[in-house]
This record gives structure tokens, sequence and C-alpha cells, in this order.
């Protein structure tokens, strides 16, 4: 086969000769912010790690149709575009103090051209108003209720976490939420959720069609009562997914292989079908895909070029006048920890917190096996949530207090979902090789598997629903480099030392049973319904797939490594590096108890309408 | 929705699930001191292979040799047998694995099969909101060629990552990878020399029942007889076989298995369904078109008056499952 060439691996216009930007990596926060700038006429180079399953996304003609497939194999078992734990190992630990052990699955995301989401089954909820303010609001209910106790508060039984306000309100980002949901093209129900908070403008389009077995979930949780607060509120949930022809992307046909697969018909509003591909079109953006950024050139305060290993695997570098960090928080962080100063100081940690403050969604997650087949090859993987376990107030501008005023619990959304229907890596694989044998009970091989099999037992019956509960920022959850083991391209992995904390604990315990009777509700059996263990009771690595913090902003730069909106910084800006900017997840101060990426999107545009001086479009 | 995270072993110091089963096969195997010796009977046999038997098959996109493919066929078939649907050699499992392991005789290597659609679905109709009678191009036959690190993670993972340049990066650490072409080649070995030592015939001369024996002897026997978990991979070669045979009957076969669809036919499951889907736009109605035969917001047609019974051994899945988790504690 012909050796790939670097000229191979570019889209948009390959005859810039400068760049205003230099944004390194094409997902959510990176593909919007190329939009915005390069809408305000900046030229702007885009640097993907990964490959391109979108040829010709260039193409000022039309938007071609992907290489993405409803194919098991290439998704679920092969890392067609998932990062691959051979080649990009991570490791992990639960005990600061401990060795970290190689890990091929430490909440790797998908790297390719338009980035993690378009892997997801594209959930878009905003986030609540009091979670811009979640700290000072918690301080002040403390003061207010004396016998209110909060761990990573007040409560001395557990550590004090690292919450802080964002250095933002909801009000001063709904415009640019309204402009994500508008770009991304996102469908829900306005009013269907009563804790969502306010809207200015309507969803761009309404929901598709239900799946079935997220309709008996539904009626489930509205027979369920929550202690002081009546019965539960099942709505629509949100998604950058097409339910009518929208930004000359065709409708969506529920064909089922959503979470964890690219999307074939490109109905799902992923970054490089929408921002991306504007960008491209603008005639000032070029996108060098394979391309693994892997050092950035500076002299401590400024940023002059960025190293990277090119699809030939050659070493090259390329100058602009100012970085963009968008790789998500693990490698954005990364990065900065492989461009040591040339004292050895880590690049842009004047606070001692980059790579700190490390958040994934707290998962609960409970299933039941359905009598009846619940048909979830059928769908968009999730039509149906329910808002009521984040704790706040309906409008989300305040927090519940439980227990005659003692407790707060501050979960999170929950997804109502079920197995996707494959055959493989959801049925087979799970009863022949991961289940142990059990009352002398084994499907290994033969008729037993087959059968087993041909009933989907888990493939046809489960479903369920997952909690996405908020996960308190901690300084002893991080990514630095780890000491001994390389990925492919010979730079040292990242090592994630992480561990849940009492906060979202208390959480998980309070909603569990609550859930628990959902299922119950919905038609599980009362001794078919089970809660999955935690990642850590399974002394496995976290894999939420929603990853925020190590690169926390914030208008102090002793406790923040990016900056707030304040005087002679911008939003996103380094404290302490002139022409360095985050526009990625990495940037929350803290993780609320919603999917991360609408949230994303809306802070990249806020943070490059900042740059570019111009403002959000809302229509 | 995540998919169902089970833990890949138990945790350390909870009980035990259950008494564990008896030895496989003992009825055929007879007394335990048979199965000691049966570890040195093995050693004896693996000697060096000579070369006048190391006559594989040199065409393109053929890896094993007639004996061994049979022997793989075999051993397929022991995990999806046949009954009143086909079984794993009839699916073409087999033929799946050698394709997987000739991958790189290709001038695009057989790795990731094309998209967006193949052509077995038509395009829906979006005026009136029904399936139309246009069909897409198969572009699942044209694969995707590999970028130069997806070419390293291949070539390490069918040759071995020491023979493969820029594939030794972790290997000074963890060990190298072992190839899947090696891996194959030595088990499928070493199932035939265990078929000798216990009956004096290769594996695809015995009958389907001490075929089960054998596979259940080299998957959980006495440590000197089954097969080792290999170190860097973590897992032994039947756990390979099984997850490479599920991988034939039921992936796209446009990977060389699932034979006339009939993997996918036997599960009630429709396969790929793009570009048609199941929820069709109409701009008529300015909404969505169902298909009856496939709903999507109601029951399955067949479990309307109520649901469908499961068999004995999926109801037997399900309370594993559940036992399994509820050894973690409730919290």
């Amino acid at each position: 086969m012909a050796r790939r060439k670097p000229e191979d691996d570019v889209l948009g216009k390959r005859g810039l000769a400068r760049f205003d930007f230099c944004i390194i990596g094409s997902g959510a926060g990176g593909g919007t912010a190329a939009h915005v700038l390069t809408a305000a006429g900046k030229n702007v180079l885009v640097l993907e790690a990964g490959p391109n399953p979108f040829p010709g996304l260039d193409d000022s003609a039309g938007l071609p149709l992907p290489l993405h497939s409803n194919d098991e194999l290439k998704y679920s078992l092969r890392s067609f575009v998932q990062q691959d734990g051979f080649l990009e190992p991570r490791t992990f630990r639960g005990d600061p103090a401990g060795p970290a052990a190689v890990n091929e699955d430490v909440n790797v995301l998908p790297r390719a051209v338009g980035g993690a989401f378009q892997h997801a089954d594209a959930k878009t909820p905003r986030f609540n108003a009091v979670d811009f303010r979640l700290k000072s609001t918690i301080d002040a209910l403390i003061a207010a209720n004396p016998g209110l106790m909060v761990p990573g508060f007040n409560d001395p039984m557990s550590p004090v976490a690292n919450f802080a306000d964002w250095p933002f309100t909801y009000a001063d980002l709904e415009p640019f939420y309204v402009e994500a949901e508008r770009l991304y093209g996102v469908q829900g129900k306005q009013g269907d959720n009563i804790f969502e908070s306010a809207r200015s403008q309507p969803y761009p389009m309404p929901p598709g069609v239900p799946m079935y077995f997220a309709l008996l979930l539904a009626d489930g949780a509205r027979q369920v009562t929550l202690p002081g607060f009546g019965t539960l509120n099942p709505h629509a949930y949100p998604a950058a997914i097409n339910s009518r022809f929208y930004d000359d992307r065709p409708p969506c046909v529920d064909c089922g292989l959503c979470s964890g697969f690219g999307c074939p018909n490109n109905s799902k509003g992923s970054p490089a079908v929408t921002t991306l591909r504007r960008a491209l079109l603008t005639g000032r953006c070029q996108l060098r895909f394979n391309a693994q950024a892997c050092r950035l050139v500076h002299d401590g305060g400024h940023v002059s070029g960025v190293e990277y290993i090119d699809g030939a695997g050659r070493r090259q570098s390329v100058t602009a006048d100012a970085f963009m960090l968008a790789a998500s928080p693990i490698e954005s962080a990364r990065l900065c920890l492989l461009s040591p100063a040339p004292g050895g100081a880590v690049l842009g940690n004047s606070s001692g917190q980059l790579g700190q403050n490390l958040m994934f969604h707290y998962q609960s997650n409970v299933n039941g096996f359905l009598p009846r087949r619940v048909h979830g090859q059928r769908g968009r993987a999730v039509t149906h949530g329910i808002s009521d376990f984040r704790g706040v107030d309906p409008g989300g501008e305040t927090i519940r207090l439980f227990s005659g005023n003692t407790r707060v619990f501050l979960g999170g959304i929950c997804e109502f979902g079920a197995s996707q229907g494959q055959p493989i890596s959801e049925d087979g694989s799970v009863y022949a090789i991961r289940l142990p044998v059990f009352r002398g009970f084994r499907a290994r091989s033969g008729t037993t598997l087959k059968n087993a099999l041909r009933d989907g037992a888990l493939g046809q019956h489960l479903f369920g629903l997952t909690m996405q509960a908020e996960d308190a920022p901690q300084r002893t959850n991080f990514v630095d480099l780890d000491p001994t083991y390389k990925d492919v391209y010979g730079l040292p992995v990242p090592r994630v030392t992480y561990m849940p904390h009492a906060y979202e604990v208390a959480a998980r315990e309070f909603y569990v049973p609550l859930m628990m009777q959902i299922v119950h509700n919905a038609g599980a059996p009362e001794e078919k319904i089970f809660l999955t263990p935690t990642d850590q009771q399974q002394g496995a690595a976290p894999s939420s797939r929603h990853i925020m913090g190590t690169l926390r902003m914030g208008n102090d730069p002793g406790t923040s490594v990016t900056s707030g909106d304040r005087p002679g910084k911008k939003l996103g800006q380094f404290h302490d590096v002139d022409n360095l900017y985050a526009c990625d997840g990495s940037v929350f101060p803290t993780s609320a108890g919603y999917n991360p990426t609408l949230t994303i999107i809306a802070v990249a545009l806020k943070i490059a309408h900042g740059i570019a001086g111009t403002p959000p479009e809302t229509g | 929705m995540p998919k169902l995270k089970l833990p890949r072993t138990l945790p350390g110091p909870a009980e035990p699930l259950a008494p564990e089963p008896p030895p496989p096969s003992t009825l055929l195997l007879g007394r335990r001191e048979f199965l000691k010796g049966l570890g040195v009977v093995l050693a004896a046999l693996a000697a060096p292979v000579t070369g006048a038997r190391r006559a594989y098959a040199a065409a393109r996109g053929r890896f094993f040799t007639g004996h061994e493919f049979a022997t793989l066929s075999a051993l397929c078939d022991r995990v999806i047998p046949p009954d009143r649907d086909p079984g794993a050699r009839a699916l073409g499992a087999a033929h799946y694995i050698e394709r997987m392991l000739t991958a790189f005789d290709h001038r695009v290597p057989l790795v990731f099969a094309g998209g967006p659609f193949s052509n077995r679905n038509p395009f829906p109709d979006n005026d009136d909101g029904t399936p139309s009678r246009r069909r897409p191009k198969d572009a699942f036959r044209h694969f995707i060629p590999l970028t130069r690190v997806q070419e390293i993670r291949w070539r390490a993972e069918l040759f071995g990552s020491a023979k493969v340049r820029g594939a030794d990066f972790n290997d000074a650490l963890l060990g190298p990878l072992t190839g899947l072409r090696t891996i194959y080649r030595q088990s499928l070995r070493q199932v035939d020399q265990t078929a000798r030592a216990m009956h004096g015939k290769a594996f695809v001369r015995l009958e389907p029942a001490e075929q089960d024996a054998i596979f259940a002897l080299l998957d959980s026997g006495p440590a000197s007889v089954r097969f080792k978990a290999d170190r860097r991979r973590g897992v032994t070669f039947i756990d390979l076989l099984i997850q490479h045979t599920l991988e034939g009957c039921f992936g796209p076969p446009e990977y060389g298995g699932n034979r006339r669809l009939r993997g996918w036919t036997m599960l009630g499951l429709e396969g790929d369904d793009q570009p048609l889907g199941y929820s069709i736009f109409s701009r008529a109605k300015d909404g969505y078109n169902e298909r009856p035969d496939h709903p999507m917001s109601t029951p399955n047609p067949d479990e309307l008056s109520g649901p469908r019974p499961i068999s004995a051994d999926a109801n037997s899945v399900q309370d594993t499952i559940i036992a399994f988790t509820r050894i973690f504690g409730s919290g």
C-alpha cells in the first residue's frame, strides 16, 4: 500500500501562509472555536491527532456522507475511531501514594476529525443556573441552616473539596447556549423539563419518535415520589440529533447504533458536520489530521510554535500567533506537561493546579430485565430521562434541602437506556467470557450459549437508567505524566489518579432506591432488578466518558489555570502565558450533573467570541 | 446510556459465588490420575514441526492448512453448535477468522469495512414517509485504508509486537504481544495433540460429544492441560476462539462470516438497517411513520398480548448477572 504523504492529511485551505490561531483538537471545543474565529476573519490551523472519517468535509458543493456505518465490529470491537489501548495506553491508580497500572481504557475518547462527540448519542441538556454559583450557594445555605451538613463543605467526616464558582453566570452564558443549540441542531421540548433553567428561545426542532422502553420508564417514574417533593417528572431528552431536515442534513432514521458509533447519514449534529465544516468552507481554515501534537515551544510566558508527529511518522513544527488547547481535559493538560519550561517548570502551572480538579461524572446504573423484548436496536439510544435527581428546585436556580434542612443531594440527570442489541459485545461475549460460574451454570459455549443468544437475554431485555451525578472537584484527582509507560509516538502516557468522595457517594446512596422503584414500576420483576457496581467497586478505571477540569478557569491566578473575563485577560486565556488559551471541558470549575458537551460548546463559543470581539448568533 | 459494565475478575475478599462445578467430562476421562499424566504426554508431543508438515497454503488470503481449517471449523461448532439453526461452521466463522489473520494479504487491509451503507436496505422516501425503491451502493465492501499507527496496531495484533517495527514500545515492561497467527497455529496443534493423547485420533475425527469434552478440558481442566492465559492479553486461546467465533457468526458479512445473514436471522436481529432505519420522516405529515413490522415505540408485534417466554438458559444468564452484581453490595 502506498505510504500516505503529509499533504494527503489535510482538509480546507492548503495555501495559507500564516496562522492567527493554532487549535489543538477538532472536537466540540476546537471545532466550535474554529468556526467563530474564521467567521471573524482569522486564519486558523487545526491539528487533529486522529484520522478523518469525513472525506470531502471541505467540499463546498455539498456535505458528503461519511465512512461511518452500522458495524459492530468496526466500532465496538476494533476501535475505528476510539483511542486504541495498545497504541495509546493510560495508567490509573486510585491511591495517590500507590503505583499506577497500565490500563487500556481510562475514560478514553475517540480521536478523529470531529472529536469525541461523534461517538456519543449526542445528549445535550443545559446546566442549571445554580451550577455556575454552586459553591457560594451552598456556603450561604450552610450559613442559614445550622443543621445542614454537606460532604466536601462542612462535613467533618470528609475532606474539603475544591469547589469554586464559575467566572460568569448562567445569564451570561444563555445566549451562547442558544447559539450552540442552533449550530448543532438540538431537538427538545420546551417546558417538558421543569428543572431546566430559563430559556430565551425554544429548541430548534421538536423531539423525534420515542423508544418503547423509555415510555415504560417514564410511566414508571411518574408513580415514584421523591420524599417531600412529590412525584417525578420524566421529560424528552434534548439531543443534537435532527428530527427534521435541518442545516442541509437529513432527519435521524433511528438506526439504533448510536451510542459508541459514528452517524452514517450525518443527522447527528457532531462537530465535523456542523462547526468544523463551516470553518473549512471559509477558506481561512486548514485542518491537518493524523497530526499528534507532542510539545509546545515557548519561553515560559509566550508560545511560539507547536511540534507534532505527522501521518508518516515525521516530526513537524508550525508557528502561529496564538494557540488554543482543545484536546479534551486529559490530553490538553498532558500537552502542557509535555512542554516543560527551560527550567523544568510545567507550562502554565503558576497556580500549582494544572492537571488537578479532574472530574468524571459519578454514574449510577440501575437495570432490570423486562419480560418483553425492549428492542433497543431501534432508536437513538436515549429519548427520555428525569432531572429530579439533580437535587435542585424547578427552574434550577436554587438547591433543594432534604431531611429537615439537614442534607442536600446533588446527583444528576438520569438517562433512560437499554442494550442497543449488539449481539457480540453486549450479548455473546458477556455470557461466554465475562460471566463467572454460578450454581454450576455457565453459558460458555454450546447449546446453552446459543439459547441465551437467541433469546437476547441481555441484548433484548436489559433496560434501566443511568444517573450522571456531579463529581466534586478535588486537587487529589489529577492527571500527570506516567514515569514508565510510553505511547506509539514515544511520549509518556497520561497517568490518572482518581477516587470518588463522600459528596457523590451520598447522592448515589440517596437516589438509587428510587431508581430501583422506577425500573420496577416500568415492568421489571423485583428479582430481575440490579444495581451495577461502580467502577471503583469493580477495581476498574473510571469509564463515564464525561471528562472535565484540569485547566480550571477563574479570576484568581492563585487558584485557577485559565482566566475569566477580567482586565487584561480574556476568558479561557492562561493566567501566566500571554498567547495560550483552552476551550474544551478542561476549563470547567465544576462538573454539574448533566452531559457536558452542550456546555463545552457554549463555553467555547463564549471564549472564541470574546477573542474575536463578535456577538453570539442567536437568530 | 453506557453499556452494562461487568468486571473481568471477582473482587478480592468477596465470597465465591458458588461451589465450583464438577470437573468437566469426568465420564469420558475417567480418573484424575489420567489427567495428571496427560500433561506429561502433551509435553512430549510438543515436538518441533518439520518443514514437510509446514505445507501451508501460500495463496493470498489463506493461512491454515486444510487440516487446520477443519480443526478450527470443528472448534467453532463447539462454541455455536448446529441445531434447528446453523452452527458456527455453516455461518463461516472459521472463514472469518482466516480472513482476519490474512488481513494484510490485501492491498487495503481487511480491518475496517467501508461506510456509510451496505446495499441491504433502501433509502427512505421522505415525501410520504415510506421505504423507497432506491438502494445505495454497497460501501461496506470497500475497506478503509489504515493510518500509519493503525497499521502498527493491527500488524502487532496479527504478527506480534516484537516482529513489527515501532510496535515494541512497551514490550520491556509488559512483555511482547503474541500475534494471533502464532496463537492460532500453536493452539490448533495443541488441540490435536490432546485429542490424539486421549483418543488416538485427530480432533476432527472425534464425535461431537468427545470434542465437547476436549474443549472443556482445554478450557477448564487441570492446569497441566488447559490453555494458559497469554501474559499481555490476559486471556486464553479458548477466550479468543469464543470471541472470534461470535464475531464470525454475528458481524457484518463483509468480514467473511454471518453467511446469508443467517446469524442475524437466528437472533431475530435486522442487522445494519441504514439508510432506511426504523422511523421514516414524512414531509407530508411533518412527522414520522414507524415500520409496523419493526416498531420503535411499541412492543414487537408478537408480544402485543404478552411477553414471549425465554429459555431456561437465557433466564439463568440473567440470574447469573444479577447474582454477580450483588456480591459487590448495594452501595
